[in-house]
């Protein structure tokens, strides 16, 4: 069994620790100085070095050697003990597995014994962010004012979990995300010393990948170099899963010319190939966002190939910011929001099939549904739906009409009235679908023969007819029909399978307005 | 150390067989570069201390890490890396019996892995192997994994004792904590190629091509659940009436759609309520995807080989545009099922989100329903 690299290759001095010189320079001046105060908080995330340097930390303070500004000299019997991890001044705490308040009170009970061998104990609480609140608290006094020979770092991945007064009692140092030429500068390091063989494409792959942490990127050159070949840009996108950049190119040329099975292949081949759908989703993020970057006139920042270049300014001309803005929106969501492990590939086909549609201009959105809806029903259908909506315009003459608006008019003051005379009369009229006059005849629909024949019983006819005559001073005929024609129409825009349609036919629901 | 094998089946000459059987030495579907890699590992005793195996379930996540331990602890390994499945330590592990072997999972699909099981495993870890070489930890299902357990794990994750190997198993990276997942060596299962699925059933369970090809298709690429298809018929039936169900309801009214999921609620067991539905969707749902599928005209093999009539008439009555808004629906619904919405609700959106196709019934029915609606 081999170290991991990481675990090998963890910075032994200051000097090696990388991409946090804001840190360590503070931190060597001050120990140069023997400035040190008892408190430290570390906090950054992951692979920025924190517990490195913590333990550097903890090496300096302990060093033999004479001069402050050798230290950590690496030589001393100190140094060794601490090298090999048998230093007994050092306590390192796992804070996630010893969360509780009796852990807590288990280190204040030791603190107060002066160091065994060292000048001071170091107490370093890894994952402090883990601690219950009863333990923060239980640590505060003891934070506060250690005894002189005591000093503490606390290292965490997440510092909003930590509570302000634990962190106004230490010396906050934040770490930073380390930049990709860092990383890159100290893997080909690494590979020299390492003896592993490795090309510059695969290495930028890799340093990518790690997204600003170093145990990230030395673990994937770690496992990439475990088959003791070379490692090539083929082999590690095969070990991390990622699509050629070839293939993003062609999905994105899908996507402007909306050729959804052309997209749909184009997925599935990279698949296929050993493509991760989320880790091709983020690619072509990243891809997006190259070409975000040039339509906002960067163009120096991308450092892509030539070709690959030549290529997105091609792309980048026919995408305007807003819709790269969509683009890059709906295929991060596929790369980081859906859980769906189901079905692997199909967040990223439904994110390509809405890039089409983001990519289509709004106006061609809007009519390709109201082209295709006509087509869906069936013929008879169609044709029966047209002749209602003629039906009404028949045989409407001038007076008619007028006595009609006088009606429709007087209607409420009509229905009050039937209402103080007879109340099941008004239930019924109030049920009318809908009424019209016709000469001397008023004629009122009902939705079902059942209300209809209700209707015509001779006193609810009477007492319609008397107040009629009270509030119209006309004597008009009264008759009753079952209107069928206007019952269950769905106007022809709604389609056949909407909530609308479905209100309509299942429940005998009424379309009262449309807005 | 190749020996015997390596003479019988270079004397055959055959070179495509002899890489053949030496993946097959672990026993497994596909995954021929993680074997290789991981084979290579033990053979060359460059081990890792922890690895991370992520994959759809079924992939073959935890037999891959069992082989694993196999290889490491074998008592007659037959060559370097290669597990002989046979001798009692290998038995033993494939058992998951053996003293040096701590499986660590949450009590049930979709459960939790508790913190207190983090710290046992922790307090066995720190003891010498019992009697293999090797300790080997294999954590299943980390995802569910209580964000404080994963938390525990953390200094373990890192710097374990020595002679201790961890094996993680995940669906994804992304559901891990990225503390987790930068302390792993990770291997990424994918899906097999179908025509891989149907030759493994083929050989190794002597399943009948037409039938190996179907559960290939069915479960697209993933062996475990095509094995699990062929061992337990009912799957097969119950897949058989849900596609049915879904034919009816399709063109059925509302009324009909609410009334065949309220048997699928159990008020007083939500979890069985959850499996109920979220199997019968997960069928619907690469239904529908093949649907879409067809309807764009992609040229990706289909999931329900056996059904292709139904899919084509769904294709020609509803064509693309509904089968996406259905996939997605399908989609959100499982994923709001799973975040333990009210699971009744759901599906209701879910049967109204139903698109509707008529079947030219008896004059008589379709008013019936409006009266009764």
């Amino acid at each position: 069994m081999t170290l991991a690299l990481y675990r090998k290759w963890r910075p032994q001095t200051w000097d090696e620790v990388i991409g946090q010189d804001h840190v360590v320079d503070t931190l060597c001046n001050a120990l140069k100085a023997e400035r040190i105060v008892h408190a430290y908080l570390l906090a950054g995330p992951r692979g920025t070095g924190k517990t490195s340097a913590a333990r550097l930390l903890a090496k300096t303070v302990n060093c033999l050697s004479e001069d402050p500004v050798q230290r950590p000299c690496g030589e001393c019997e100190h140094c060794q003990a601490l090298n090999e991890g048998r230093f007994l001044d050092l306590i390192e705490i796992d804070a996630a597995s010893n969360t509780s308040v009796d852990d807590v009170r288990n280190l204040r009970d030791k603190i107060n014994f002066l160091p065994n061998q060292g000048r001071y104990k170091v107490y370093i609480i890894d994952e402090v962010h883990m601690l219950s609140t009863a333990a923060f608290n239980a640590l505060l006094k003891t934070l506060e004012e250690p005894p002189a020979h005591a000093i503490f770092v606390l290292a965490t991945t997440e510092a909003h979990k930590i509570p302000a007064t634990v962190t106004s009692r230490c010396q906050r140092h934040e770490f930073r995300r380390i930049s990709i030429d860092e990383i890159i500068a100290q893997l080909k390091k690494m590979a020299q010393s390492e003896g592993i063989q490795a090309g510059d494409e695969a290495m930028e792959l890799i340093a990518r990948q790690a997204t600003g942490s170093m145990r990230d990127a030395i673990s994937l050159l770690d496992q990439l170099a475990s088959t003791g070949k070379e490692i090539t840009l083929g082999m590690a996108q095969d070990v991390l899963g990622t699509a050629t950049s070839q293939s993003v190119l062609d999905l994105m040329d899908a996507v402007i010319s909306k050729e959804a099975p052309a997209g749909f292949d184009q997925i599935h081949t990279t698949l296929d190939a050993g493509g991760d759908p989320r880790q091709f989703a983020r690619q072509i993020v990243d891809y997006l966002r190259g070409l975000l970057l040039m339509n906002m006139g960067n163009k120096e920042q991308s450092k892509d190939t030539a070709d690959v270049k030549l290529q997105m300014e091609k792309h980048a001309d026919q995408l305007s910011v807003d819709k790269l803005l969509d683009l890059i929106r709906v295929f991060n969501h596929a790369a980081y929001e859906a859980r769906a492990s189901w079905q692997p590939a199909l967040p990223l086909e439904m994110a390509f099939l809405e890039a089409i549609e983001t990519t289509s201009a709004p106006v061609q959105i809007k009519e390709a549904p109201a082209q295709r809806a006509p087509e869906r029903k069936t013929p008879a259908k169609a044709v029966k739906a047209a002749q209602k909506t003629q039906e009404p315009a028949i045989e409407v003459s001038p007076q008619d009409q007028e006595a009609m608006q006088s009606l429709n008019a007087a209607w409420g003051e009509i229905i009050k009235q039937v209402r103080r005379d007879n109340p099941k009369a008004y239930g019924l009229l109030n049920s009318t679908k809908s009424r019209y006059i016709k000469g001397n005849q008023v004629v009122l629909c009902f939705n079902s023969e059942i209300v209809k024949q209700l209707m015509e019983k001779e006193a609810n006819l009477e007492i319609f007819r008397h107040i009629l005559v009270q509030v119209l001073q006309k004597d008009l005929i009264v008759r009753c029909e079952v209107d069928s024609t206007k019952r269950n129409t769905i106007p022809p825009e709604l389609g056949d399978d909407g909530m609308v349609a479905a209100a309509v036919r299942d429940l005998g629901a009424e379309i009262v307005d449309i807005q | 150390m190749r020996g015997p094998y390596f003479i019988q089946f270079y004397t055959l000459s055959n070179w495509s067989l002899w890489a053949k059987i030496m993946h097959m030495e672990w026993g497994i579907a596909g995954h021929e570069w993680a074997v290789d890699l991981l084979r290579e590992h033990v053979a060359q005793d460059r081990m890792r201390h922890a690895y991370l195996f992520t994959g759809s379930q079924g992939v073959g996540r935890r037999t891959l890490a069992l082989r694993l331990a196999q290889a490491l602890n074998c008592d007659q390994p037959p060559a370097s890396g290669l597990p002989c499945l046979k001798c009692r330590s290998c038995e033993k592990i494939e058992h998951m019996t053996h003293p040096d072997l701590a499986i660590v999972e949450a009590e049930r699909i979709g459960g939790t892995l508790k913190v207190d099981q983090v710290r046992e495993l922790q307090r066995s870890l720190t003891l010498t192997p019992y009697e293999a070489r090797y300790r080997v930890a294999i954590l299943l299902r980390f995802e569910e994994a209580h964000p404080s357990a994963a938390n525990a794990l953390l200094k373990t994750l890192e710097e374990p004792p020595p002679k201790v190997i961890l094996i993680l198993t995940a669906s994804s990276v992304e559901d891990l904590l990225p503390t987790v997942v930068s302390r792993c060596e990770v291997l990424r299962l994918r899906s097999l190629a179908l025509n891989e699925v149907s030759q493994w059933l083929e050989d190794d369970w002597d399943i009948g091509s037409e039938e190996a090809g179907l559960l290939a298709h069915i479960s697209s690429g993933i062996p475990g659940y095509a094995l699990r298809l062929h061992k337990e018929p009912e799957l097969m039936e119950k897949r058989a009436v849900w596609l049915e169900d879904h034919q009816r309801l399709i063109s059925s009214g509302r009324v009909d759609r609410f009334a065949y999921i309220a048997p699928l609620i159990f008020t007083k067991n939500p979890s069985k309520t959850r499996t109920e539905l979220r199997d019968r969707f997960l069928i619907w749902i690469s239904l529908w995807r093949d649907v879409l599928h067809k309807a764009i005209g992609t040229s990706a093999p289909i999931s329900n080989l056996d059904h292709a009539e139904v899919i084509a008439g769904l294709v020609e009555a509803f064509g693309e545009d509904n089968a996406r808004s259905m996939v997605s629906a399908l989609q959100r619904t499982l994923i709001l099922i799973d975040k333990n919405v009210n699971a009744r609700l759901a599906a209701e959106v879910l049967m109204l989100d139903l698109p509707y196709r008529k079947i030219d019934p008896p004059a008589g029915e379709t008013h019936f329903q409006g009266q009764t609606g």
